[in-house]
């Protein structure tokens, strides 16, 4: 792959085979581009440990029912001046709800935003190994890693662990030399580029609201208007979001954070309510 | 439950001697009092599998198994005598009726109320399990002249439930001289549904209809309890002047509400729009703001965000498109047309049937439009900074 070399980790593979006899398959033993240099990679896994076999006998059938879904709604869409990234705040666990102020988007950096929905320590980490990736491609290449570069960078880590009951749903935004970028990165290895994305199971209501309110030429106003219209009501249907809107504006020159605003008063302006 | 005997509506499935119900076989229930009936004309005639072709496969399906000794004596015409006769199951446990083909429930319907009546708007994509069976299916369902319901689920269940709903309806307004409620009618819906709970029968409606009037009369109002502040001051003016005073402070107090008063806000003479959401699963819930199906979440979105009590007949119905729209747009078992009902007190009216595709259209050109705006934008942007 072009971007382990970019990145410098060609000798890895040798450096693996050194180690360990040959002939032995073992996830371990892929080439983890993201594990670099170090002799030994960043998730060790016990041996004869087969996570995905695990988790294929953790169905209903079996009386057990391990139900990864992704309990949130986070929304971002490209417009003429940007993207507009918006994120609830709850997290849940089961039925209890752990916290309403939770921070969703994690800030890679100044020019890139990475949001989070499904497991929250699986997005935490994987997402923070790869603003440790960026960083350190900007240190040895003197320029900033490319969104799509960065998504393919999350997309291929979680390809390496797939079907091993990852859970996570991201989308990665940014401004790069070729403008607006955003892409949409999920736990089976996914990776798509649109200008409209929404994700978790309060997803179903916020593309109701985007949708119908999205326009290419919005103001920056009515653009932020409708990231909150959207997450808005997808808390005010879906049990599992709520908390407070957390709204980022990527821009040419960087980041804001536009607000943190919450719902329930929210929800009062917006639903015009007849009753 | 009082509602069933007032409508004569027999449980079909209690023991009642000789009546008790056969398996595998056609069988004739007469609960009309007095009147002869053949078994042909019967009102319940329900073929229920015997219990051992449960467990078949879809291929044996309809298959007759071997004879065993009869269980109970039958007192009505055996047509099948090779089958055996198991006691009711459905008296002990109903056991889940395994399908012979795979059936999805895929559709986008709401409804809701606003100070016109009941808007009722539902796609008209009929699938099977990832198959679009038909691009124009009715899924919503007159029941009377007052009263629709908008069905999602298995579309053969909705159908003869619709059917069986409307004749009991109609039988009850020429025995009691009056419309029954929407409520009643809910509540009958459900009382009907509740033994096949367990099953795999599917039926999520929701009854929306105007509620009220005689059938052969008009609204009593006398003593100018009718909010509508215009009325208000046309029945005073019927009234005896000795009653005035009473009736000036009345008026005094719609005008200090700043005759605004909904008709509906509390329905005064049990009349207005309403609206039921019965379940095949038991539930039957009163509200303002319903959107059920798998497209359902998209809609109920933009219905939050658009419906109040105040809107016009046109807005509540672009309103209602809006939706049905979005919903199609996302979902992949809705689609290609919408069906808009608007309840009134005169009554349903259809609008003629709206294809999406037109919508999908007029909002690609709104999008190229805007587009363009932005590239023109920009050119003279361009042009400025090249010649400053």
């Amino acid at each position: 792959m072009a971007l382990l070399d970019v990145s410098g980790f060609s000798r890895y593979s040798e450096l693996r085979g050194q180690i360990l006899p040959a002939g032995r398959t073992h996830p371990v033993d892929r080439t983890n581009h993201y594990s670099f240099g170090t002799k030994t990679p960043e998730l060790a896994l016990p041996l004869g440990v087969d996570p995905s076999a695990f988790l294929k006998s953790c169905n209903q059938e079996a009386g057990v029912s391990i139900d990864l879904n992704h309990g949130t709604t986070t929304l971002a869409f490209k417009f003429q001046h940007g993207v507009i990234v918006a994120v609830d705040s709850r997290a849940s666990a089961g039925r209890y709800l752990a916290s309403n102020d939770v921070n969703k988007v994690i800030e890679i950096n100044p020019y890139l935003l990475g949001t989070m929905s499904g497991s929250a320590a699986d997005c935490q980490y994987w997402e923070r190994l790869l603003a440790k990736e960026c960083r350190l491609y900007r240190l040895r290449n003197k320029n900033r890693i490319s969104v799509a570069a960065a998504s393919k960078l999350l997309s291929n880590m979680m390809l390496g662990y797939r079907g091993m009951g990852l859970s996570m749903g991201s989308m990665i935004c940014g401004w790069d030399k070729e403008g607006p970028g955003l892409y949409y990165v999920d736990d089976n290895g996914t990776r798509l580029s649109a200008s409209m994305f929404s994700t978790g199971c309060g997803s179903m209501y916020a593309y109701g609201i985007i949708d119908s309110g999205y326009k290419e030429d919005m103001t920056v106003e009515e653009a932020y208007e409708l990231g909150r219209r959207g997450i808005t009501h997808a808390t005010h249907r879906d049990a599992y979001s709520g908390g407070v809107v957390n709204m980022y504006h990527m821009r040419e020159d960087g980041w804001i954070k536009v607000c943190k605003e919450d719902v329930s008063e929210l929800i009062h302006r917006y639903r015009k309510g007849m009753f | 439950m009082a509602l069933q005997d007032i409508c004569d509506f027999q449980d079909i499935f209690l023991d009642r001697g000789t009546s008790s119900l056969p398996f595998g076989k056609k069988t004739g229930f007469n609960y009309m009092r007095g009147l002869p009936f053949s078994n042909s004309t019967s009102l319940f005639n329900f073929y229920i599998p015997v219990a051992e072709y449960l467990d078949k496969s879809p291929l044996e399906f309809g298959q007759i198994s071997p004879i065993q000794s009869a269980s109970t004596p039958l007192s009505q015409d055996v047509t099948l005598p090779s089958l055996s006769l198991p006691e009711n199951p459905l008296l002990s446990s109903p056991q889940p009726v395994s399908l012979p083909f795979p059936i999805s429930h895929g559709t986008t319907t709401l409804a809701f109320i606003f100070q016109g009546g009941v808007l009722a708007a539902a796609d008209t994509r009929s699938s099977c399990a990832g198959y679009v069976e038909g691009p124009a299916a009715q899924k919503i369902l007159p029941i009377h002249s007052h009263m629709v319901s908008t069905t999602s689920g298995t579309s053969a269940d909705c159908a003869l439930w619709k059917r069986i709903l409307s004749r009991e309806l109609r039988l009850y307004q020429l025995r009691h001289g009056r419309r029954l409620s929407t409520s009643g009618a809910a509540k009958l819906l459900s009382h009907m549904l509740h033994p096949f709970k367990g099953t795999e029968l599917c039926v999520a409606a929701i009854m929306c209809g105007w509620d009220g009037g005689e059938v052969h009369g008009h609204l009593d109002d006398t003593g100018g309890t009718k909010t509508d502040p215009g009325g208000c001051t046309e029945t005073t003016k019927e009234i005896d002047k000795s009653v005035d005073p009473s009736l000036e402070k009345t008026q005094s107090s719609f005008s200090s509400v700043g005759g605004q008063q909904p008709l509906a806000r509390e329905k005064r003479n049990g009349s207005g729009p309403c609206m039921f959401y019965v379940c095949s699963d038991g539930t039957r819930l009163q509200g303002n703001l319903f959107s059920v199906g798998s497209g359902s979440p998209y809609a109920i979105s933009v219905l939050d965000q658009g419906v109040k009590w105040e809107l016009t007949l046109d807005e509540a119905t672009s309103i209602a498109r809006e939706a049905v729209y979005r919903a199609t747009h996302r979902d992949a078992y809705s689609g290609n047309h919408v069906d808009i009902y608007h309840i009134s007190s005169k009554g349903w009216i259809r609008r003629s049937r709206e294809d999406l595709k037109e919508e999908y259209y007029r909002e690609k050109e709104r999008r190229e439009r805007g587009m363009r705006q932005i590239v023109t934008l920009s050119e003279e942007n361009m042009k400025q900074t090249k010649m400053a």
